[in-house]
């Protein structure tokens, strides 16, 4: 066992001794109306009522304002201190919550909601969405982007697209949920795609190919050499030319030879410099790494 | 007058024209416009350097701009709605997103996002674009280069070094045209939901994106003669929807067909060798110009990206069975290209040599074997999901992946090719279509306990079967670990996992399936390409969020992951990394917040070679290794604060790393010693924006934004970089440090 399992263990273990107990909730009865709910919410009524949600439209689709999502209100209006009438879904399980929304929100992109990773971690749609008190411009979230609200959790992500090369994602240019899904896909990671490369070549569509030169493990998966949210390397690469070249192809002459600093151009020595280490190093003559069309391309030259 | 100005002129004469009128109720229809928002600013732009970082991915220039404009409108009584958002109007990196409809029924979206990238500013090019994809050199400089190579050549060839190169292109480069290098992307996506049609809900979607511009590529004569260029981006992307949906109480389906389509204008670009007038060849010409040859082509030749499309059927389904969630996706797809063939070389002093023995001009496409390439590639996939909640609190998922990417490509055999313009080499080379089939299965078992806390256990197997390369068979199995809960104020996220890929026979000579006659091991046999190869990991996770009060919480992590190569003495080895994280958020009172943040990470990559000359080495001595050594540490803090009528928003990043390249060679061996190197990509980059507002009206308000940047760039790969080194002439564009002030005064008008 090593020190990740080891730790992985004693982490769990000490987390299920603490233990948790659930919370139960108590069905309402009547439906009472906005009118009734606005006595005492009258903030968080109006609120809703600048979105989606409160739009005179959304009453084509229910007719219950509120008690829509919170169910029949008259008995926590009857008796409004007692805590186990309220019908809040601020108590309720992830599941139970996640239920509510999916009563109307069980297509397009949220169709593959149930099994997908978020549903069965626990994440509920509350924990990214604000039916209330909406920050963003659209899609009712809790922050105040689509790129935020991914960010809040996946804190390592937020470091990587600070790095040297990145896709425009901080620059607001393209967002996460270009390529993921959060609602649920049938793809690994919640890619929005049938494969990793199907969804790269939806912008990158200049290396889908086939071409009449492969270079196979592009073809399998773009992320063999790049990873996707950031790197210090060019071109997002997990290992800088002319290293990540070496890593498979050690051959006889150029490719397994050994560039160092001796063969980098020195400041007063250019001299000493090998066009196959500055530079694109490897690509400054495999310029069609991805693929060629070209009948003398067998190396993936030109 | 520049376009953005322009169009940010129009656009001003267009609102103050139609404001009122936007801002007014239509009566006659119920239908209500308002300027939500508009914001006018002017900045002022101070950059130190002309480094294309500053801008990478964006447009900011000195004078008049629109960061903000947001049109909104509706009808109470009948749901129709209308939304147009914009930010950077006339920019380059501008956005519009229109969506308009009748809510609950239909409604559209039309976006217009367009991207820049930029990667070089001041880049220096010999040669002069003199149309689309062709790249000329003066006839008089080429003959003069030509002629003095071949005197010196015959004079004594050994003073052909890089010395005498960089005096012989000096006064050249001198007197040679500057370019910016990057591309733009202007993307349209239009989204039609039709809404319900009986049962059955609708809908379609467009997307077009036009890319132009240039990007650097590695254009060569030969090992010691790269041309760099800018390589010429003309692509139009078209890709097209249809999709239904029918929803049931039990299930739903959804099913539709998707098309995409790549266009390049460029089918080859052209390009004058500066050392060369006269085609030539000899055996050692793409070793020119240097001490074995000053041969060579006069005009170099590349196939730059076909034209290829796609198309999709596809079909996803959804069901609840008693307390069983079934979901699964068939898709069925098309990769298609098949754009007519370059010719070899445009080297007419070229002879090819067919397999008959016949010779033909290298030059001429009807010397090809085909005209067209003929690559066709059939994608199936099909994801199958079970899920159920049992006994309470137990849940239990299955699920099933099969993805075959089924290569139908011609098999087309080439009696030889052109080394590099220079030279025809008789090997006879055939195209492969390397083709693999996926197969992934998991069950996911989890016990919950208590109202948040869940245990879960998921075991797979992915399994890979491919064609032609090294491994044709491989299984890795997979156990995964969660825990995730809530400690009173505390939410916990723990995950551990583990690998382990086996793989079947390692076949070295698969590389040589391009080969009509294979000429014979070449890699190191005991190299494994990692992609491929043996591989045991683990890695490991804790996310916790702990809500220390009402007013302050900490989000912290720790995550790892430790990849071991376990049967390769060559190639990759091991790539360990390690991070950690925390962010303290604390509300300090109404309307005043803060946060702070750090991440740090560690990734050590070690990997081992063998340098080898004609034929692989058996010398351990000759090994070599390399363990690079990469620390980033990210910082950053941000505080909002609204007081009156003052709002301020504060927002700094720091990201630094610090690269190693640890190397090693044993003596005795070749080579005899490795000096690895300090900056492995050291990167700093300090960011921070400010932007202050002040509410003169409910309606109006006046700001100032502050945004400065501070980036310092310091790479082996990009060290000593200049535009002619040894075996390379290269655009050289900057892409460096800089520093940047960039103050705005900008009004934000409410209606």
């Amino acid at each position: 066992m090593n020190w990740r399992l080891g730790t992985s263990v004693a982490v769990a273990a000490v987390a299920l001794a603490w233990g948790v107990s659930a919370t139960a909730q108590t069905p309402g009865a009547t439906y009472v109306g906005n009118d009734t709910c606005a006595t005492c919410h009258e903030e968080v009524v109006d609120q809703v009522a600048g979105t989606a949600h409160g739009s005179p439209a959304f009453g084509r689709l229910s007719a219950h304002g509120c008690e829509s999502c919170h169910g029949p209100g008259s008995a926590h209006a009857d008796d409004p201190d007692n805590e186990a009438l309220r019908p809040s879904l601020a108590g309720k399980k992830a599941a139970d919550k996640d239920a509510m929304c999916q009563s109307c929100h069980d297509g397009g992109k949220q169709f593959f909601w149930h099994g997908s990773m978020h549903q069965t971690r626990g994440v509920s749609c509350a924990d990214c969405h604000s039916v209330h008190a909406p920050k963003s411009e659209v899609a009712l979230l809790s922050s105040r982007n689509a790129m935020e609200s991914c960010l809040s959790c996946h804190k390592n992500v937020r470091a990587e697209l600070w790095k040297n090369s990145h896709h425009p994602i901080r620059e607001g240019k393209i967002a996460c949920a270009d390529c993921h899904n959060p609602h649920g896909t049938q793809t690994a990671k919640l890619i929005a795609a049938e494969s990793v490369n199907e969804m790269c070549y939806s912008c990158h569509a200049e290396k889908r190919g086939p071409f009449l030169w492969e270079h196979a493990p592009v073809r399998e998966n773009c992320l063999n050499c790049h990873t996707p949210h950031g790197s210090n390397h060019i071109k997002l690469q997990k290992t800088s030319v002319p290293y990540i070249c070496q890593q498979c192809h050690s051959n006889t002459r150029h490719p397994g030879t050994l560039y160092d600093n001796t063969r980098l151009p020195g400041p007063d020595a250019p001299q000493t410099g090998s066009n196959r280490i500055f530079n694109r190093a490897c690509l400054d003559c495999h310029a069609t790494i991805h693929g060629s069309n070209h009948p003398s391309s067998p190396y993936l030259g030109y | 007058m520049r376009a953005q100005h322009r169009f940010v002129v129009t656009l001003a004469a267009a609102l103050a024209l139609f404001g009122g009128p936007l801002a007014a109720d239509d009566k006659a229809t119920g239908f209500q416009l308002n300027l939500d928002r508009l914001d006018l600013a002017v900045y002022d732009v101070d950059v130190d350097t002309d480094s294309s970082k500053f801008n990478e991915y964006s447009d900011w220039t000195t004078g008049f701009a629109i960061p903000k404009m947001v049109i909104t409108g509706g009808d109470a009584e009948t749901g129709r709605y209308l939304s147009l958002r914009s930010s950077w109007v006339g920019r380059r990196d501008a956005r519009y997103t229109l969506d308009y409809g009748v809510s609950g029924r239909w409604g559209m979206q039309i976006d217009y996002n367009k991207i820049p990238h930029h990667f070089g500013n001041n880049a220096k090019l010999l040669l002069t674009e003199t149309a689309p994809g062709r790249f000329e050199l003066s006839d008089t400089i080429q003959q003069a280069l030509q002629t003095t190579l071949v005197n010196q050549f015959a004079a004594n060839r050994n003073a052909i070094n890089y010395a005498y190169l960089n005096n012989l292109l000096r006064p050249f480069l001198a007197a040679s045209n500057t370019l910016d290098l990057g591309l733009q992307r202007d993307r349209t996506r239009a989204k039609l939901d039709l809404g319900k049609m009986g049962r059955m809900a609708w809908n379609l979607e467009y997307k077009q994106e036009n890319r132009y511009g240039n990007r650097p590529y590695g254009a060569a004569f030969g090992f010691g003669s790269v041309v760099e260029l800018p390589e010429p981006i003309d692509y139009k992307t078209s890709d097209a929807q249809i999709s239904g949906e029918l929803k049931g109480k039990k299930g739903g389906l959804t099913f539709g067909y998707r098309y995409s389509k790549f266009e390049n204008d460029l089918a080859a670009m052209i390009w004058d060798n500066p050392f060369r007038i006269t085609s030539s060849t000899d055996p050692s010409a793409y070793q020119a110009p240097g001490t074995a040859s000053v041969g060579g082509s006069a005009i170099g030749l590349a196939a730059l990206a076909p034209d290829n499309e796609a198309s999709w059927m596809f079909v996803n389904g959804r069901m609840k069975a008693g307390t069983w969630n079934l979901s699964g996706a068939l898709s069925f797809g098309t990769m298609e290209q098949n754009d007519p063939l370059q010719a070899y070389t445009e080297n007419t002093a070229i002879v090819g040599v067919g397999f008959n023995g016949q010779t033909f001009a290298a030059t001429s496409r009807g010397a090809l074997p085909v005209s067209n390439a003929d690559s066709k590639v059939d994608v199936l996939t099909f994801t199958g999901s079970a899920n159920t909640r049992f006994a309470d609190n137990w849940t239990l998922g299955f699920r099933v992946k099969y993805y075959d990417y089924d290569n139908k490509s011609a098999t087309i055999r080439f009696p030889g090719y052109v080394r590099y313009h220079g030279v025809w080499e008789e090997i006879g080379r055939v195209t492969v279509p390397y083709a693999y089939t996926i197969e992934d299965y998991s069950a996911d078992l989890g016990y919950s306990i208590g109202k948040d806390g869940r245990l879960g256990l998921m075991v797979a197997r992915q399994s890979w079967d491919r064609k032609f390369r090294e491994i044709e068979t491989s299984d890795e199995d997979i156990l995964r670990l969660t825990y995730d809960t809530k400690l009173g104020r505390l939410d916990l996220r723990f995950a551990y996992e583990m690998g382990d890929k086996s793989i079947g026979e390692y076949s070295t000579e698969a590389q040589e399936v391009t080969f009509i006659h294979p000429e014979g091991i070449n890699n190191l046999p005991a190299l494994r390409k990692y992609d491929e190869a043996a591989r045991e990991y683990d890695a490991f996770s804790v996310r916790g969020h702990w809500w220390i009060s009402d007013r302050v919480d900490l989000a912290f992590g720790v995550t790892s992951r430790d990849d071991d190569y376990t049967k390769s003495r060559f190639g990759l080895v091991g790539d360990e990394l390690i991070q950690y994280d925390a962010e303290l958020s604390f509300a300090i009172a109404e309307g005043s917040n803060l946060y702070v943040f750090y991440h740090r990470s560690d990734r050590e990559v070690f990997q081992r070679s063998r340098q080898s000359g004609a034929t692989p080495s058996t010398n351990p001595l000759d090994d070599w290794d390399v363990t690079f050594e990469e620390a980033n540490d990210t910082a950053g803090l941000g505080y909002n604060m609204t007081s009156g009528k003052w709002k301020l928003d504060l927002k700094g990043t720091w990201n630094k790393s610090d690269g190693l390249a640890d190397m090693f060679s044993p003596p005795g061996g070749a080579p005899n010693l490795a000096v690895g190197f300090d900056d492995y990509e050291d990167i700093e980059i300090l960011s921070f924006k400010m932007a202050l507002d002040y509410e003169l009206t409910p309606n109006l308000s006046a700001g100032l934004d502050y945004r400065y940047e501070d980036y310092s760039l310091s790479s082996f790969i990009t060290r000593g970089l200049t535009y002619y080194l040894p075996g390379a002439l290269l655009l050289n564009g900057n892409y460096g440090d800089y520093t940047a002030n960039v103050v705005g005064l900008r009004f934000k008008l409410r209606l």
